[in-house]
């Protein structure tokens, strides 16, 4: 949750530099895309994506390879 | 090398936004967990080659988009619009005072190519800069730029925003396209 709200906020600070004027606060296409996106970046991550990690890890656990 | 702790703690800090992008362009929830899912898996078989530093996110989002199309090219372009995305688009309707219901902006952008979907996502939403999403999309700055300004003027068509900018609907196309028919 910490981590979801984090990446949420580095991608708010992240895209002042991207979006320009043409999307800016004053864009109503502007807000509603960053609206509709932060609700997608805001959802409940399902729990197989921190399984599948584990078991990459486990699978690969400190592979020597180079 | 063997893969680090802290980049496992990258990876999962990164799933939302990865998540969110997948949703963008695949509008579908299962294709876009299993586009995330995909994308993991290779992000950790190529960990080698991430260069620390840099930038992971958009080496991520390069690395899913990748993933995207290829798999779009494997089932032959199928129609995106088998999940009610019809629906969607019959539902949009003028935007009242400005007041935009986020359904028909959702609408709204299923209904725009790939290509200038996901540059708007990227340039508008997810925060990159134009030279990054370049790079992400493989392609040449300024084409980036034309297909975001292109996805706005389109967004605002179907959409009926007016008054935004010189690149709107003029006044007169609005009364006449803009009213419902009853």
């Amino acid at each position: 949750m910490k981590d979801m709200i984090k990446t949420s906020t580095a991608d708010a600070r992240q895209r002042r530099k991207g979006s320009g004027d043409l999307l800016g606060p004053n864009s109503e296409i502007g807000r509603k895309l960053r609206q509709y996106y932060d609700d997608l970046v805001s959802e409940d991550v399902p729990d197989r994506f921190a399984q599948l990690l584990a078991q990459l890890e486990q699978a690969k656990p400190a592979s020597k390879k180079d | 090398m063997a893969v680090s702790q802290g980049f496992k703690t990258d990876l999962l800090g990164s799933i939302p936004s990865l998540r969110a992008f997948a949703l963008s362009l695949a509008q579908n929830a299962d294709k876009a967990d299993d586009l995330v899912q995909e994308t993991l898996v290779k992000a950790w078989d190529k960990h080698a080659s991430f260069q620390p530093g840099t930038n992971l996110k958009a080496w991520l989002f390069t690395i899913l988009r990748n993933e995207f199309y290829s798999q779009m090219r494997k089932r032959g372009r199928e129609v995106q619009d088998s999940d009610g995305i019809m629906t969607a688009k019959l539902a949009v309707h003028p935007a009242q005072h400005g007041q935009l219901d986020l359904e028909d902006f959702r609408g709204a952008l299923e209904q725009l190519p790939e290509d200038q979907r996901e540059a708007i996502i990227l340039i508008g939403a997810s925060g990159f800069s134009y030279e990054e999403a370049a790079e992400i999309c493989g392609c040449a700055v300024g084409t980036i730029k034309s297909r975001v300004s292109r996805a706005r003027a389109k967004l605002q068509e179907i959409l009926q925003i007016t008054g935004e900018d010189e690149y709107g609907p003029d006044a007169i196309s609005t009364q006449v396209m803009g009213k419902p028919a009853a």
